[in-house]
């Protein structure tokens, strides 16, 4: 900042040269990014005939949702004509609670490991973190097991656990790095006026929670509803998540590819997770930034 | 209100010894502050007897009733923390009442002592903001409040002012003073401002490397320090200490001192007959005085011995000008007259009061007595 003003104040002109490099620089690439993005909003807006017949690039003839419609509540996954609404709620109720557990429990292992400081507790912290680098194919085949043994494979339930325990290592390393910014002295004047760990826990450390909150609700979001190697592993049939549903819709081609219906498909099943970010996306970055309490 | 009593308390942290084995009584109403420079183990007592820390050995009483293994909660005591530690998301008169509700005391109730905290400590306008909409110094008094509200046997404060700019620091001072007048209740106060020592306590109870060095009253440790690190901690400003051999005077001990005066140094015999008794057996020996400032004062007074010396600088601190001496190639701080009324250069005349001088065995740093 004030090396630009430094140099530029006496050679207005190199620095306008400059400048407009920037601009340039910054337009290519905000079109490389977003042409792709562009391409499937325009094409799951098309008919058949129309993308048929004109460029990949061209604005379409007029708003038509049709494909949508189709990709909804019609199209064929596998030998299931009912469009992707079953899948989508099926992602809806993996999601939110997965959301749910694991958030409380980071906010609960976080606070337990930063205000109730017991003898190992750095040890199983970095045992948590190293939960964060385990690739998910290597849990795999012992997580199947698991889940037949509790008897819940292919289920809803089976696939809240999994992303409920492999969630933990992230939310609880949120929590964790947040709660360390809270003054202790809180806690040991809250624990001399007679509240336990719970009360403390519920009336104190929660309410000045929020920032890291949807931080830890964001991440998780997108992650659980991302998710496509769980919901392939272990699930089948009906109780797929969207993501599955998807990949499965775009492969079940039965004469002509429908293009729009596969465009308008991918757009449904990111659809959450980009309104997520549109509306909570700032609190995700001021979360990650937000300092200790004062006061 | 209740007494308190600490038995050789130990705290170990792995190897690390921080307190060494503490014993201090207090009576009941009694108003202890426990003064050392930082990292002595002041916090480190205090969270002790409030029960946040566990004790490595010893014991603890409140009252006639072995606390060590009792819950902070149920110990009955109250404190105020350095970051007062209010809670940031509950107002002013959540925060007060928390340990009420904690305790399931009734709403109605709750309510009323609380506005009779707030109205104590004249805060009552404050009671719907949040702390972080106060002053330092109202948080301050919150935090006073959350203690006072409970009623407690024994409060704990630990460098409640030390937040506080020089101004709010006196008048909080005084605050507590009158409060610990009007309550009469136990209270156990950590600072390392020997001000605030000196001012506040019943006793006050010197910790060094987590060991007391002195417990008693403040006139005690003011004129009869144990030793040359309490001496040199308490009193501002401080101490001076000169190196010197006792020698055997005509009327008792002696000892020559250097002075400089009139551009020259001057050998000056100085009278340490009314140590007599003490520095039985010191004869031929070094040993440490130690002369506070108003101890050698500006003027000519039959309170002590008479010598002349050069004034190296000023320093006028508005009530009192110190003048800044020189004694065997040493500094040495002497107090010259009150105020600004007489200009204070050159060789002057002052009295040195010997007889209320310390004096200190140079190997153990104890006072002799
Ligand atoms: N959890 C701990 N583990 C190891 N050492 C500790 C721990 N807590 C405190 N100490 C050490 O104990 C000593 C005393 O600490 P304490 O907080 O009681 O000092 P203090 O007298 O209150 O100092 P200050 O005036 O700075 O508050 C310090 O040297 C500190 O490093
Ligand atoms: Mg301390």
């Amino acid at each position: 900042m004030s090396d630009a003003a430094r140099y530029s104040a006496p050679r207005p002109w190199s620095a306008l040269i400059m400048r407009l490099l920037l601009w340039f620089v910054l337009i290519v690439f905000a079109i490389w990014f977003l042409l792709p993005a562009y391409v499937v909003v325009g094409t799951s807006l098309k008919d058949l005939d129309e993308i048929r017949g004109g460029s990949l690039l061209a604005l379409p003839h007029e708003l038509n949702f049709s494909a949508w419609r189709h990709a909804w509540s019609e199209a064929c996954i596998g030998v299931e004509c009912t469009g992707l609404k079953p899948y989508f709620w099926n992602s809806v109720s993996m999601a939110l609670p997965g959301v749910v557990v694991s958030t409380l429990l980071g906010a609960l292992t976080g606070y337990a490991l930063t205000k109730w400081k017991f003898k190992g507790a750095n040890l199983v912290f970095a045992l948590i973190l190293f939960g964060c680098f385990v690739p998910f194919q290597v849990v795999i085949l012992p997580m199947a097991q698991t889940l037949g043994k509790l008897g819940i494979t292919n289920t809803v339930y089976g696939l809240i656990l999994v992303h409920s325990v492999y969630g933990l290592a992230f939310t609880t390393l949120f929590f964790r790095n947040y709660y360390v910014t809270i003054p202790d002295e809180l806690v040991r004047a809250a624990t001399i006026d007679g509240a336990g760990f719970f009360t403390i826990f519920r009336r104190i450390i929660l309410p000045l929670s929020p920032p890291i909150i949807v931080v830890s609700v964001i991440w998780q979001f997108t992650q659980i509803w991302n998710d496509f190697l769980f919901g392939a592993s272990f699930t089948t049939g009906g109780a797929q998540p969207i993501t599955v549903a998807m990949n499965n819709l775009v492969n079940t081609t039965t004469g002509v590819k429908q293009y729009n219906v596969d465009m308008a498909a991918a757009l449904i099943t990111a659809a959450p997770t980009l309104l997520v970010y549109i509306f909570a996306g700032r609190y995700f970055v001021r979360g990650l930034t937000a300092g200790s309490v004062k006061g | 209100m209740a007494s308190l009593t600490i038995k050789n308390a130990v705290k170990r942290y792995g190897h690390v010894e921080v307190l060494k084995g503490v014993s201090i009584d207090l009576r009941d109403g009694e108003f202890l502050v426990l003064l050392g420079a930082s990292g002595c183990g002041k916090s480190t007592l205090l969270n002790m007897i409030a029960g946040l820390e566990d004790l490595t050995e010893g014991e603890i009483m409140i009252g006639d009733r072995v606390v060590n293994d009792v819950h902070p909660k149920d110990r009955d005591i109250a404190m105020v923390f350095q970051s007062y530690a209010l809670y940031p998301t509950m107002t002013v008169g959540q925060n007060i009442a928390f340990g009420l509700e904690m305790r399931g005391v009734p709403k109605a109730e709750r309510a009323l002592r609380v506005e009779q905290v707030a109205k104590t400590l004249r805060m009552d306008h404050l009671l719907d903001r949040k702390p972080a909409q106060l002053s330092g110094g109202q948080r301050q008094r919150v935090a006073m409040g959350r203690a006072l509200v409970r009623d407690p046997e024994v409060f704990l404060f630990d460098e409640p002012l030390s937040n506080l700019d020089a101004k709010l620091r006196l008048e909080m001072r005084t605050e507590i003073k009158r409060l610990h007048k009007r309550l009469n209740a136990t209270m156990v106060y950590v600072t390392h401002d020997q001000i605030e020592a000196l001012t506040l306590a019943d006793r006050i109870a010197i910790l060094k490397d987590g060991e007391v060095q002195q417990l008693a009253s403040p006139a005690e440790i003011y004129e009869h320090p144990a030793n040359m690190f309490v001496a040199g901690l308490v009193g501002s400003p401080p101490m001076n200490f000169l190196d010197i051999t006792v020698e055997a005077g005509e009327a008792g001990p002696a000892a020559w001192v250097t002075l400089r005066a009139d551009g020259a140094d001057k050998p000056v015999l100085l009278d340490l007959s009314a140590h007599t008794a003490r520095l039985d057996g010191y004869v031929g020996r070094k040993v440490v005085m130690g002369l506070r400032p108003e101890m050698i004062s500006q003027g000519t007074t039959d309170a002590g011995q008479c010598v002349q010396c050069e004034i190296d600088v000023t320093e006028a601190t508005g009530a009192d000008t110190l003048c800044v001496l020189n004694w065997n190639n040493q500094e040495v701080l002497a107090r010259g007259t009150s105020g600004y009324t007489k200009i204070l250069e050159g060789t002057m005349d002052f009295t040195i009061e010997t007889e209320r001088a310390c004096l200190f065995d140079p190997e153990s740093g104890l006072r002799l007595d």
